[in-house]
This record gives structure tokens, C-alpha cells and sequence, in this order.
């Protein structure tokens, strides 16, 4: 590859470069002003802000980058197209909001020495994603997915205050070093049998019929082992539950909600771009027949929320209740996926954004009310509605939302994955993906049910938010309840986002 | 065989018997060692691979520097040699049918795929090759690289970090 190339290459990446260089900025910022760590956050922001000024610059571009010698084409281990952007708009908004949630957190104030350590290593988990969601190369995907598991792990158990912190950084790391010793495993048999490393290449070469059907297979499955750790989907969800309870909750939310979101884009360009034969006219695509992606992704969502909506209506502590749901959510999320039509994309892109709305909505209420509290016990939440009317409102506005009942966009999102399911006449899969919201329905209630008819044995606390914690917490509740009842918005974009470039 | 698998075939016992040994042994100081036994079976097998500077740099950052710190570490740690250990088993049946269907599938792929191959000439050297590479096909690897090691250390530095500040 020639220097033009190279250069060529960096103007599609300039998100990533400055992110990188927010990155490098913050650090030095805290090692310059190690006195005073009160800048810091705001050096965050603007780098966030200067980074959303490049993603939303982006919209519309389309290209390949980095493209080595030996893939011909001119496929590059670097896509963007409007599919990877909406991503990457996707993570930074949640980035900017958890920035937010941080400053109002009480665990995050107690490690005020550490403050600049923080914002680096969210910088990295958003460097991770970002490049995740438009790799196209093994190594690519390898080194993306490393750079956030590092920075997650850490993260993860960053306050240190309790056991469980510590508790949750070691399963983290443990459950995420397996998973991605799985996937090299798998990386390097798919490389064994093609001799490449870019999907572009797989894809053309997986068609001839010398490959064994055998070792590709279970090369795939290892990979998807991979994958599937990301998302929490079953059977390698198993971590989520607790670190999700142990984390600190800023780091929870972002996890819940970027951290799934890069996975799914992944998979998504992963099947697409390196199993896709063509894409037909109305928009279903025709995958190589060598792999039953379908079958795989069906049985695993199916897995992946009956799973999630049953352990979840055991649950007595918030965080584990919502670790849970998430779960579940990624189940659906797959739905969408299983169909493998652009129809089914958008379902999904326009169920993320509704997604990370509702979720950082609720995860932000109970650190809230966990911060006055000191607990995330549902029996503690007693009788809060009255005390604290404006908290509980829009928790419930948050969980009716996550149920996917009307007037909330949760129902919009929903309608559109089951849609796209019956048009592609999965009726069974369809009722299942219904049965379990019912399902859903009884452990989000329950939340509600202590919080407004339980009779509480101690007078409850009243928790009163400061004025631009309410402002926050407008900021989520309103679109939640707005774009539930006018839509159109967001479906028009996430139709227009559905640019995924490849075969 | 030739003697091109024999010595294969004895690098190969010695990585994996090694790493065996690192795994079962109760005494931190004896899997500290048998890991650097671990490392240099590895070395040899990159030699055989005709990788010449991944063997190199195997040994000198490896068994050079990274399990030499290992064996300071557990030497000047107070007690550590008398930590007892948990090497517990726990589910053997289940285990043992998950990792023996996994074995028997990984043997069979490995001996009835029709691997993709080129032959090539042995390079004289690959050192020249692989920087060349890193900083042209691979210049985006290499700096997302250098990242991931930036975020390692900060990463390093916070959690070795004690805890002051009061509840």
C-alpha cells in the first residue's frame, strides 16, 4: 500500500483520530493539572462534541479504507457507509450522556483521583467501538474488540469500594478472555482454510467447493462465540448479571446499551459482509447456503430472551433486574437479525436508538434514587412514588417503555422488529418474540407495584433531584414519550441508515 | 517422518507438557519455571516456522523480560511460596465430555480439511518484511496497537492504585 492510499484511508477515519486524540488530550490534561481535576470532565465533553461534529460529517460517505496488498477490489479492512455511521452516532450520544450521569454520581465523586484515568478509558472503549462497527478485517475485528474488553475490565471494577466492584472486573476478564481465546481459535481456522484475513476476500473464496464444510462451521460458531460475549447473548451471557450488579452504574449503563450496540453492528457487517451473496431486489439478502446463519441466529434469539425474561422475574436488586432485561432485549435485537432483510436492519437501528433511550433512562433513575438510598433493593423502593413523584414518573415512563407498550417509543421499536418478522412469514418466532414481552411485563410492573401500592414499613425517603439532574432526566423521558406517539423521524433515518456496503 | 516433524513433534511435547505442569502444580515458583519452558517451546516451533524474528523477540520479551519479572514478583512477594493454591476439580464427568467432544472435533478437522496453502520460498531473513508490512498494509493495526497498549497502562496504573480517598 502506497502513501496516497494511506492518506486516502485517514479522511474516512477521522472520527477514530479524534477520538484518539480526545484520548491523549484528556491524559495529558491530568497529568499537567493533577491538582485539580475539576476541567476534566469538560476537556471530555469537547472532545465528544468535536468527534460528533466528524460522525454527523460522515453521514452519507461511503468507502473502503486500508486496503492491503493482497485483497484485490481495493477492499479495505476499514468500511464506512451510512450503517456503521448511525453507530457511531449511536455510542457517542450514550458516550455524551454517561459523561453527564458520571458527574452526578456518588461513586464516581468518591474517586475523584482517578478522575482522569476515567475519562481515558471511556475514550478507549468508544476508540474500540467505533472501529468495530466498521471493520471488515479478522485483525481489525481482533484488536477492536481487545481495546474495549481492556478498557471495560477495567472500568468494570474502577471504584474499588466494595467487594463486588472487584467481584465484577475478575468475571469480566476472565469470562472475556475465554470468549476471545475462543474466537482467535475460530479466526485462525477460517484463515486456514481461505489464507485471509479480510471478509471481502472469505466471502469470495468460502463459495468454492473445496472448503470444508465441517471446519468452517465450527471455526463460525467459535467466532460467534465472540460475538455473542459482546451482545450477552445465550449461552454466553453468563457474566452480564454480575457485572453488571457490580459495576459502577455509569459504567452498567454504557455497557447495557454501546457496548451491545458495536457488537451488534459487528455481527451485522460480519454475516452481511462476509456471507452475503447478493442483496435482492426487495431487500432480503441471499446468504451463501455453505452456513445456516439462520438457524443459528433464530435458535440463539430465541435462547438469548426466554432466558433473559425468565431469570430476570426472580430478581430483587435493580441493576440485576436490568442486566436481565438487557438480555432479553439483545434477544430481540436478534429477531430482527434472523430475518436478514434490510427491512429487518432498520427494525433494528430504529430499536437501538428507542433502546438506549429508555435504558439509560432507567439505569440513570435508579442511580439516582441508589445514590440517596444507598440500595438498589426493590423492596427498598417502597412507597417512593409518592414521596418522590417526579423520579417515579418517569421510571415508570422508562419501564412501560422497555415493556413496549403504547404510547412509548419501546412499542414502536417492538412493532417494527415483529413486523418485519411476519413479512417474513416467521409466525412462530413472531408469537414467541410477543409471549416473552408478556413475560417482560410482570418484572417491570413489580418495580412499579412497590413503588406505588406496597405499603412501606418505614417512612420513605424523599428524594428530591437537583435542577439539572431533572433536566437530564427530561432529556431522556421526553423523546421516549414523543417519539412514541410521532415516530416518523426516526424511522426515516434508520431507513435511510441501512447503507450497508458489501455484496 | 522426517526430522522436520520429529523436532516439531518434540517442541510441541515440550509447550504443552509444560503448560500442563503451570496449570496443575500447587507451587507458584515451579509453574513460574515451567512456563518459561512454555515459552521457549513456542520460540522453537516459530523457529521452525521459519519465523525468525517472532522467535527472537519471543525470547527476549517473554522468557527474557516478562517471566523474569514474574520470578521477582513471586520472590520478593513475603509468603507467596506458601500460599496454598487451589487447583480443585470440580463437574470431572461433564468436563471431561465437553472437552473430549471438543478434542475429537478439533483432531478431525485438523486431519480432513484440505488447508489452504501456498508454498514459498523461505525468506533469508523476515524482520526486514515485517516492518515493512507493519508500517504500510498494517499502518492502522500498528497504531490501534499502540493504543491498546497506552490504555493497558493507564488501565495498570489505575487498578494498582490505592485507594485513599475516604467514604
Amino acid at each position: 500500500m502506497d502513501v496516497s492510499n494511506i492518506i486516502e484511508s485517514l479522511k474516512l477515519i477521522k472520527p477514530e483520530i479524534a477520538v484518539s486524540a480526545s484520548l491523549i488530550l484528556v491524559l495529558i490534561f491530568d497529568l499537567i493539572f493533577h491538582k485539580d481535576k475539576k476541567l476534566i470532565p469538560y476537556v471530555a465533553l469537547l472532545g465528544l462534541f468535536a468527534t460528533g461534529y466528524f460522525v454527523i460529517h460522515q453521514f452519507g460517505t461511503t468507502g473502503f479504507g486500508f486496503a492491503t496488498k493482497s485483497t484485490f477490489k481495493a477492499f479495505g479492512m476499514v468500511t464506512v457507509d451510512s450503517f456503521g455511521t448511525f453507530f457511531k452516532l449511536l455510542i457517542l450520544i450514550s458516550a455524551v450522556l454517561v459523561l453527564f450521569f458520571s458527574s452526578f454520581s456518588d461513586e464516581i465523586k468518591k474517586t475523584t483521583d482517578r478522575l482522569g484515568e476515567y475519562y481515558v478509558l471511556i475514550f478507549g472503549m468508544i476508540l474500540g467501538m467505533f472501529l468495530m462497527v466498521s471493520a471488515t478485517d479478522f485483525l481489525l475485528i481482533y484488536l477492536s474488540m481487545e481495546l474495549l474488553s481492556l478498557s471495560s475490565y477495567v472500568l468494570a471494577g474502577f471504584t474499588k469500594l466494595r467487594d463486588r466492584n472487584s467481584e465484577a472486573s475478575l468475571k469480566y476478564v476472565i469470562y472475556g478472555s475465554v470468549s476471545s481465546g475462543l474466537m482467535l481459535f475460530g479466526i485462525s481456522i477460517i484463515y486456514g482454510l481461505t489464507g485471509s484475513t479480510n471478509l471481502y476476500v472469505i466471502n469470495s473464496l468460502i463459495q468454492s467447493p473445496q472448503i470444508n464444510v465441517l471446519a468452517l462451521s465450527f471455526a463460525l460458531i467459535l467466532v460467534m462465540a465472540g460475538m455473542g460475549f459482546k451482545i450477552s447473548a445465550a449461552p454466553f451471557h453468563f457474566w452480564t448479571p454480575d457485572v453488571y450488579e457490580g459495576s459502577p452504574i455509569t459504567i452498567t449503563a454504557f455497557l447495557s446499551v454501546a457496548s451491545k450496540a458495536a457488537g451488534f453492528g459487528l455481527l451485522i457487517r460480519f454475516i452481511k459482509t462476509g456471507f452475503a451473496a447478493m442483496t435482492l431486489n426487495n431487500g432480503y439478502w441471499m446468504l451463501n447456503p455453505i452456513f445456516d446463519w439462520k438457524l443459528i441466529i433464530v435458535i440463539l434469539a430465541i435462547l438469548t430472551m426466554t432466558l433473559g425474561n425468565f431469570s430476570a422475574l426472580w430478581q430483587n436488586n435493580l441493576k440485576r433486574m436490568l442486566a436481565y432485561s438487557s438480555i432479553a432485549h439483545a434477544g430481540y435485537l436478534l429477531l430482527g437479525l434472523a430475518v436478514f432483510s434490510n427491512q429487518g436492519i432498520a427494525a433494528i437501528l430504529i430499536y437501538f436508538f428507542v433502546y438506549m433511550l429508555m435504558n439509560l433512562g432507567a439505569f440513570l433513575i435508579v442511580m439516582l434514587i441508589a445514590d440517596k438510598l444507598g440500595s438498589e433493593d426493590v423492596d427498598d423502593y417502597d412507597g417512593l412514588g409518592y414521596t418522590s413523584p417526579f423520579l417515579g414518573i418517569s421510571l415508570a415512563v422508562f419501564l412501560v417503555s422497555l415493556t413496549g407498550l403504547p404510547p412509548t417509543a419501546g412499542f414502536i421499536g417492538k412493532l417494527y422488529i415483529f413486523s418485519a418478522l411476519i413479512d417474513a412469514k416467521m409466525f412462530v418466532v413472531a408469537v414467541i418474540g410477543v409471549l416473552n414481552s408478556v413475560v417482560s411485563l410482570y418484572y417491570y410492573i413489580r418495580v412499579l407495584k412497590h413503588m406505588y401500592l406496597v405499603k412501606p414499613k418505614i417512612q420513605p425517603v424523599e428524594i428530591i433531584p437537583g435542577l439539572s439532574q431533572k433536566f437530564l432526566v427530561l432529556l431522556l423521558v421526553v423523546p421516549v414519550l414523543f417519539f412514541g406517539i410521532y415516530f416518523s423521524p426516526i424511522v426515516e433515518l434508520a431507513k435511510n441508515c441501512v447503507v450497508l456496503l458489501g455484496f | 517422518m522426517t526430522l522436520y516433524d520429529i523436532i516439531f513433534y518434540l517442541f510441541a511435547l515440550i509447550t504443552i507438557g509444560s503448560a500442563m505442569l503451570v496449570v496443575t502444580t500447587k507451587n507458584i515458583v515451579h509453574a513460574a519455571f515451567a512456563l518459561l519452558l512454555t515459552f521457549f517451546g513456542v520460540a522453537g516451533i516459530y523457529v521452525l516456522l521459519a519465523a525468525d524474528f517472532l522467535a527472537i523477540v519471543q525470547i527476549m520479551v517473554y522468557v527474557g523480560g516478562i517471566l523474569v519479572l514474574i520470578i521477582f514478583g513471586v520472590m520478593l512477594t513475603n509468603k507467596i511460596t506458601s500460599v496454598e493454591i487451589k487447583t480443585g476439580t470440580l463437574n470431572v464427568l461433564t468436563a471431561s465430555i465437553v472437552i473430549g467432544v471438543f478434542m475429537g472435533l478439533v483432531v478431525s478437522i485438523m486431519v480432513w480439511t484440505g488447508w489452504y496453502s501456498m508454498p514459498a520460498p523461505i525468506p533469508a531473513t523476515t524482520a526486514y518484511g515485517l516492518g515493512e508490512t507493519l508500517i504500510s498494509d498494517y499502518a492502522l493495526i500498528f497504531e490501534l496497537l499502540a493504543m491498546l497498549l497506552l490504555i493497558a497502562l493507564v488501565g495498570a496504573a489505575s487498578i494498582a492504585r490505592r485507594e485513599k480517598e475516604s467514604l
